[in-house]
C-alpha cells in the first residue's frame, strides 16, 4: 500500500509534467488523423504578427518599424499620403478654401506655425519638426499611431512626433518628468485592427488635454457605459471609431472640415450611393427611424427628423462622461506671475486649471447642455490674412451657414468655443503665435507675444506689423458623439417650453413655446364649444331616446 | 491496477492542457479594463468604498497583491470576483459580468492582471478608475 502510495505521489506529477512536453508533437501528430482538433486561432486578424520574420529584429526608430510594415503592406504608406491625416490639409471643393491643421487658426493653442514639434505628436507621421517635412517620405509614416494595440505606444508633445525610445527622455526639458520609452519591437508585433483607443490618443486630447476641444470626445469614450454612448458601450454593441468612420484605403470619412449637415440617402446600402458618408445617422437609421406602436407618435417623431439633426434629441449634454471640456479661454490675461515672480496655475474647487501664466484663464463646463443653429454643412473659415474687426461681436474662427428655408439645413447642436485671441490690429489680421517650445521665442517661456507673433507669422511668410491687441473670436464644433439610449434623450417639455433649449431659434413654430396669448385663448374657447357641444347632443341624444322608450 | 492507467492519461491530458492554456493565452487589457471598471469599480462604488485606481499602486504593489490573492483584509479571493460563479450571479444586473460570463476564470484574471499592471503607477499607461 505504502508502495502504490508512493508510486502515485512521485509518478504522477511526473506524467503532469511529461504530458506538457508531449504536447506539442501530440498535437501535430494529430493533423494527421481523419478530424484534425481545431487549432488555436486568433479571431479578430487573419494575420499573428508575432510570427512575421521582418518584426523579430529589435527596431531603434519608427521610420524602421515602418520599413518592416511596407516589406507586406506595400501599398499602405500611399495611400496615407493621399489623406488628411497626414497631408493635414484639406481643400473644401465648395468655397475653394485651403484648410486642415497645416493652415486654420483655432481659439485653444492658435495655430502649428513653429509649434510644429509639439502639434505634431499628433500627426501620424515622424519627424514633422518644421516646415520643411517631406511629405513623400514612406518610412516616416507611423503605422503604430493606428494600429498598435498595447496601449503603451506614446509619442508625446514637443518630440515631433517621435515616440521616446532607448532611454527615458525628459519632457519637457527641465521639468523633471520623465517619458518612459516605447518598447517598439513589443509594438510592432502586436499591431491590429485601429481601435477608440487609437483615435483617442488623439482625437481625445486635441486642444491640448483630455476632452479640451470637442467637448463630445473625450478618453472616458475609450470604454464608455451606455448611459455615456449607446453605440460606443464596451459592454453592448461596442462601436469603434471606424463602425461609423467606415475607412476605406486609410482614409477615414467623416470630416467636420465638410460635414453632412443633412442627409437626403437614407440608410447606406451597399454596392449604392458611394458618395455617401457612412458616418451619417441616417447612414444606419434611415430617414424615418422612429417605430413607435403608437402610429401617431411615429409619424410626430419622425417628422421632427425633417427638421432636426438626430443629435439634437440623442444628445442631450456634452462632456457627460466626467471629463470637463474648455468653454473659453481668454489669451489676453496671460503673462500674469505669482508672487514669487514665477508662472503660476490656478485651480477651481474641482481641481481644473483656471488659470495658467502661460495660457490665461479658462472656463470648464462639462454636462453642458448644446446651443443650437440652423446649418446646412457650409462652413466657411477666417483664415490667415482674412480681414478681421474688433468690435462687440467675436470673430467667427468658422462661419457656419443655415437658415430655416434654404431646404438644406437642419437644427444642430453645438459646442460654441468663445475666446479672446491675441491679432494683428495694424493690419487687421489673426495671428499665429509660436507659443509651444523651450526656447526663447516661444510665448510660453518668454512670454513676450511680440516675440512670440513676429517668429510665428515669419515662418508662414505672412505679414506683422509688431502691434499686438486682442480680439473675442468664436468657434462651432457640431456635436455628434456620447448618443444617450433612448430613455434618456431630450424630453419634449425641454424645448416646448417657454424656457425652451431652442429659445431665439427663428424659423420655427413650438408649441408650448411659440405661444401666442390670443392664438392660445381662441383655441381653448374653440376646444371648449366643441366639447359643450358633444355634451349637448349627447344630452340631447339621450333625452330623445329616453322619452322615445317611455 | 485498472485505475492506474485512466488516472495516468489524465493527468497526461490536465498537464498537456494546462500548458497549452499558460502557453497560449496573453492577457487582453481591454477587456480587464470592462471588467475591472464594470465589476470591481462598480461594486467598490456601490457599497459606498472609495474605487481604487489603477495607477493608485505600482506594478510590484499590483503583482503582490494578486499573487497574495486576499480581498477585503483577506476575508475573501480577490480571484472569486473574478470567477464564473460570481459572474454567473450578478449577470442580471451587470453588464460586464453578462458579457463575459463565459470567459475562462484563468483568461479573465489574466486580463484583469494586464489591465492593472499597465495602468498602474508606473505602468505603460497610467489609468484612472473611469
Amino acid at each position: 500500500m505504502n508502495t502504490q502510495r508512493f508510486r502515485r505521489r512521485t509518478f504522477l506529477p511526473l506524467f503532469f509534467i511529461l504530458g506538457a512536453i508531449l504536447q506539442v508533437p501530440a498535437t501535430a501528430g494529430a493533423a494527421t488523423t481523419e478530424a484534425p482538433p481545431a487549432k488555436s486561432v486568433k479571431m479578430n486578424s487573419t494575420a499573428d504578427h508575432t510570427k512575421y520574420e521582418e518584426l523579430q529584429q529589435p527596431f531603434a526608430s519608427g521610420p524602421e518599424v515602418t520599413k518592416a510594415c511596407l516589406k507586406c503592406h506595400t501599398e499602405a504608406a500611399g495611400q496615407i499620403h493621399r489623406t488628411k491625416h497626414w497631408t493635414w490639409e484639406f481643400l473644401n471643393p465648395e468655397n475653394g478654401q485651403r484648410l486642415g491643421k497645416k493652415n486654420v487658426l483655432n481659439n485653444f493653442c492658435i495655430a502649428i506655425s513653429q509649434n510644429y514639434s509639439f502639434c505634431t505628436g499628433c500627426h501620424i507621421g515622424y519627424g514633422w519638426k518644421d516646415k520643411d517635412f517631406d511629405f513623400t517620405s514612406e518610412v516616416n509614416v507611423d503605422c503604430l499611431a493606428c494600429h498598435d494595440t498595447t496601449g503603451s505606444y506614446r509619442k508625446p508633445a514637443g518630440n515631433a512626433g517621435n515616440p521616446v525610445v532607448g532611454e527615458p527622455m525628459e519632457m519637457p526639458p527641465g521639468s523633471g518628468k520623465m517619458v518612459k520609452p516605447v518598447d517598439l519591437t513589443k509594438v510592432a508585433r502586436k499591431v491590429g485592427k485601429t481601435s477608440r483607443d487609437n483615435c483617442g490618443n488623439c482625437h481625445f486630447y486635441g486642444g491640448g488635454g483630455d476632452g479640451v476641444k470637442h467637448g463630445d470626445m473625450d478618453s472616458s469614450l475609450a470604454a464608455p457605459d451606455r448611459e455615456l454612448d449607446v453605440h460606443m458601450d464596451a459592454t453592448g454593441l461596442d462601436f469603434t471609431c471606424g463602425t461609423c468612420h467606415k475607412t476605406s484605403s486609410h482614409d477615414v470619412p467623416g470630416s467636420r472640415y465638410m460635414p453632412t449637415a443633412k442627409e437626403k440617402h437614407g440608410a447606406y446600402i451597399r454596392g449604392k450611393g458611394e458618395k455617401v458618408n457612412p458616418a451619417t445617422c441616417q447612414a444606419c437609421h434611415g430617414n424615418t427611424p422612429h417605430k413607435s406602436p403608437i402610429l401617431l407618435k411615429t409619424a410626430r417623431m419622425n417628422t421632427h427628423a425633417e427638421k432636426m439633426a438626430c443629435q439634437v434629441c440623442h444628445i442631450p449634454a456634452f462632456a457627460r462622461g466626467g471629463v470637463a471640456t474648455k468653454m473659453s479661454w481668454d489669451w489676453s490675461t496671460a503673462g500674469q506671475k505669482g508672487a514669487d515672480g514665477k508662472h503660476m496655475v490656478k485651480k477651481d474647487a474641482t481641481g481644473h486649471v483656471v488659470y495658467d501664466t502661460r495660457k490665461g484663464d479658462f472656463v470648464l463646463g462639462h454636462d453642458v447642455v448644446p446651443e443650437y443653429r440652423w446649418f446646412n454643412g457650409d462652413i466657411k473659415y477666417t483664415l490667415l490674412g482674412d480681414k478681421v474687426e474688433k468690435s462687440a461681436n467675436p470673430t467667427p474662427i468658422n462661419r457656419i451657414d443655415g437658415s430655416p428655408d434654404d431646404g438644406r439645413s437642419m437644427i444642430w447642436p453645438m459646442k460654441v468655443m468663445r475666446g479672446v485671441q491675441p491679432f494683428d490690429p495694424v493690419n487687421k489680421t489673426l495671428v499665429m503665435p509660436h507659443v509651444a517650445g523651450n526656447d526663447d521665442l516661444g510665448y510660453w517661456k518668454n512670454l513676450e507675444w511680440e516675440k512670440a507673433i513676429a517668429d510665428g507669422m515669419q515662418n508662414v511668410n505672412a505679414p506683422f506689423s509688431g502691434k499686438v491687441d486682442f480680439i473675442k473670436t468664436e468657434m462651432y464644433w457640431p456635436i455628434t458623439h456620447m448618443v444617450a439610449p433612448k430613455e434618456k434623450v431630450v424630453a419634449c417639455a425641454e424645448c416646448h417650453a417657454a424656457d425652451s433649449r431652442l429659445k431665439g431659434l427663428p424659423g420655427i413654430y413650438m408649441p408650448g413655446y411659440s405661444a401666442n396669448g390670443w392664438l392660445d385663448i381662441l383655441g381653448w374657447l374653440a376646444a371648449l364649444t366643441a366639447l359643450l357641444g358633444v355634451l349637448i347632443h349627447g344630452a340631447v341624444r339621450i333625452t330623445l331616446s329616453l322619452r322615445k322608450a317611455g | 491496477m485498472h485505475l492506474k492507467f485512466p488516472m495516468t492519461l489524465m493527468a497526461l491530458m490536465i498537464g498537456a492542457t494546462g500548458m497549452t492554456t499558460a502557453q497560449a493565452y496573453e492577457g487582453d487589457w481591454k477587456r480587464g479594463r470592462v471588467y475591472y471598471r464594470g465589476v470591481c469599480t462598480t461594486c467598490h462604488t456601490a457599497q459606498g468604498s472609495s474605487p481604487i485606481s489603477p495607477n493608485a499602486r505600482t506594478m510590484d504593489e499590483w503583482s503582490a497583491y494578486l499573487k497574495a490573492d486576499k480581498h477585503a483584509g483577506g476575508k475573501d479571493t480577490v480571484s472569486q470576483y473574478v470567477g464564473k460563479a460570481y459572474r454567473d450571479s450578478i449577470k442580471e444586473s451587470n453588464k460586464a459580468a453578462e458579457k463575459y460570463a463565459d470567459v475562462p476564470d484563468e483568461e479573465l484574471m489574466e486580463d484583469v492582471r494586464v489591465f492593472l499592471l499597465k495602468g498602474a503607477k508606473d505602468g505603460d499607461s497610467p489609468a484612472s478608475c473611469s
